[in-house]
């Protein structure tokens, strides 16, 4: 039995805009998502922001009724069975709020310990054994708004392995965070899946999925684009080329015209500094560049480079299609 | 059993700790404590200037219905509050009992709303020159629990309204003024319009307050029982019908997404 399993999973929303004449209008955040997660393993879900990562991610935690398709986790049904779902789960949400602020990290951890119903003669033992494995052992008594982001993403990660939870759902854990803190929140993520905790973690950086998940969906406007361990994914975008070409104020009708060229598999804008870079990634054996600046005039154009494709070209390559 | 006690007392009081925290003594103290008092001097003053009714009438009347401050906005807060830090959802995703949860929270806003009611009753009295019966001060203390009690369970309603809407200060002012006139506080109810007197059946302090002057003026619990049970029963319903309508809103927040909307 799969320990997540989400099967044409489907979520719509309904806004209305106006204030007198309201009109409604329907968004499809999730459009019929399948995908299944082994026990024990650290499955990524990779895509931008708005592609549905967190959609999926509260209808699995049971936050949010699936509009079409199903999920299981652990073979329960998130929508019928939520409070037994909620039982076995731990969920952990990026970004610095979400902590009670003026609450110390302990008590923090203390009240979710009520609330997850772990015994009063365990709690103590627990939360000094998170805190130790989360890196806050000894800052715990300082009130939670004196922490940096990474201490309070940390205590997010402690808060949701509390009642020891056999799933574990992580939401762009380290977003926000500088280098370090994201580091060490990731070596906190890497040492779950060695203590036997299923881990499926929504991230949006192609590297960190690489660098800690055993297989990844990357999701794009909704729908799974594609599906594979980190090597197959690599594969996939191996071949072919980038040309960057550093550009000062492109516009958009030129960016169209490049992206209409034949050949070009993906192109994106880079902020670099002052100048914006347009990264232009080609087919195998296909010279696109005097093309490409035939159609920059205008642009005051700067270096030009061609280089192997990376593995967020591969990325970029998967959500612009 | 255990775990559900748990939660609702050491649970209760951690989350008061959490979402009250700006309520420091610079806060409390000119709010709570200061404010009930201007609020019984101004209808004290204006009953004796109108040679309306004794001290005592208005002392008893606003301490009891200024408690609605803390019950209407302490138990708004101690729910909305949660959605403002982004706690919310932590919540609503783990598996503790929610009667425990929600009612837990209530406690402390009780205890406390009482504490202000006792304080006003206390200090009014003494500025005013009011003289309450040594023999009613444990009764009235009850009175003024139940009376608390009552509100936080029409705070509850305002409490669950506050998942679904964002300006919920603005509606507890207005049940404020409503309690404020329709209670008894300082009009007797005999005075007020016919359809404002029985409405005012079904509100929070309309019954403590009758049982409070009662009890002041020599009257001993047996005799103010029925005022005492109705006001339990008025609190009950209300604490019930939040608690079922937070429920409900939790129930269509994982239908339409509602709680994270503004």
């Amino acid at each position: 039995m799969a320990a997540i399993e989400a099967a044409e999973l489907r979520r719509t929303y309904k806004t209305h805009t106006g204030t007198f004449r309201r009109r409604a209008k329907e968004i499809e955040a999730v459009r019929g998502i399948s995908f299944a997660v082994e026990p024990g393993e650290l499955f990524g879900l990779l895509g931008p922001n708005g592609a549905g990562k967190t959609t999926t991610i509260k209808m699995l935690i049971t936050l949010l009724i699936p509009t079409g398709g199903s999920a299981r986790v652990l073979g329960l049904d998130v929508v019928h069975q939520a409070r037994e779902v909620r039982k076995r789960i731990g969920y952990v949400f990026g970004g610095e709020r979400g902590v009670y602020e003026r609450l110390s990290g302990y008590d923090n951890l203390r009240y979710f310990a009520e609330l997850y119903g772990v015994p009063a003669r365990e709690q103590k033992r627990r939360i000094e054994e998170l805190l130790e494995l989360v890196g806050l052992k000894g800052r715990e008594q300082e009130r939670a708004e004196g922490y940096s982001r990474g201490m309070k993403q940390r205590l997010h990660v402690a808060r949701g392995l509390l009642h020891d939870p056999e799933v574990l759902f992580l939401d762009e854990p380290t977003i926000g965070l500088d280098p370090v803190g994201a580091r060490e929140v990731r070596a906190t993520i890497a040492s779950l899946t060695e203590a036997g905790k299923t881990v499926l973690l929504t991230t949006h950086y192609m590297f960190e999925a690489d660098a800690l998940c055993d297989r990844i969906a990357v999701i794009s406007k909704g729908s799974i684009v594609a599906e594979g361990t980190p090597l197959d994914l690599k594969r996939g975008v191996a071949q072919g080329s980038v040309v960057e070409v550093e550009v000062f104020g492109i516009a958009d009708e030129a960016l169209e015209r490049v992206r209409a060229l034949g050949g070009v598999v993906a192109v994106a804008i880079e902020e670099r500094e002052q100048a914006q870079v347009l990264v232009v990634q080609t087919e195998p054996d296909v010279e696109l560049t005097q093309a490409i600046l035939s159609h920059l005039n205008g642009s005051d154009v700067g270096r030009i480079s061609r280089r192997e494709p990376t593995l967020e070209d591969a990325y970029v390559a998967l959500v612009s299609e | 059993m255990i775990v559900a006690a748990r939660i609702f007392f050491v649970g209760g009081l951690t989350s008061f700790r959490a979402l009250f925290y700006w309520l420091t003594p610079w806060i409390y103290i000119p709010t709570m404590l200061i404010a009930p008092i201007f609020q019984i001097l101004l209808f004290a003053y204006i009953g004796r200037s109108a040679h309306l009714r004794s001290d005592e009438f208005y002392v008893i009347g606003n301490a009891l219905q200024y408690s609605s401050i803390p019950c209407l906005f302490a138990m708004a807060q101690s729910i909305g509050g949660e959605r403002f830090q982004d706690t919310l959802s932590a919540i609503l995703v783990s598996p503790a009992a929610r009667i425990p949860l929600f009612f837990g929270r209530s406690l402390p806003v009780v205890l406390n709303g009482a504490l202000v009611s006792a304080f006003s009753l206390a200090v009014g009295s003494l500025i005013l020159g009011v003289h309450l019966p040594a023999s009613s001060f444990a009764p009235l203390a009850l009175v003024v629990l139940i009376a608390a009690f009552s509100c936080t369970g029409l705070g509850l309603i305002n409490a669950a309204l506050s998942l679904r809407i964002r300006e919920n200060a603005v509606l507890s002012n207005v049940i404020f003024g409503f309690l404020l006139i329709f209670t008894g506080a300082n009009v007797p109810l005999d005075d007020l319009p016919s359809w404002m007197s029985t409405a005012a059946q079904g509100l929070p302090f309309t019954h403590a307050i009758a049982a409070a002057r009662k009890l002041a003026n020599g009257a001993g619990l047996g005799d103010v029982g029925g005022l005492v049970g109705a006001e339990l029963l008025v609190g009950a319903i209300y604490g019930v019908a939040g608690f079922l309508l937070l429920r409900w809103f939790e129930t269509i927040s994982r239908r339409h997404a509602s709680l994270e909307r503004s």
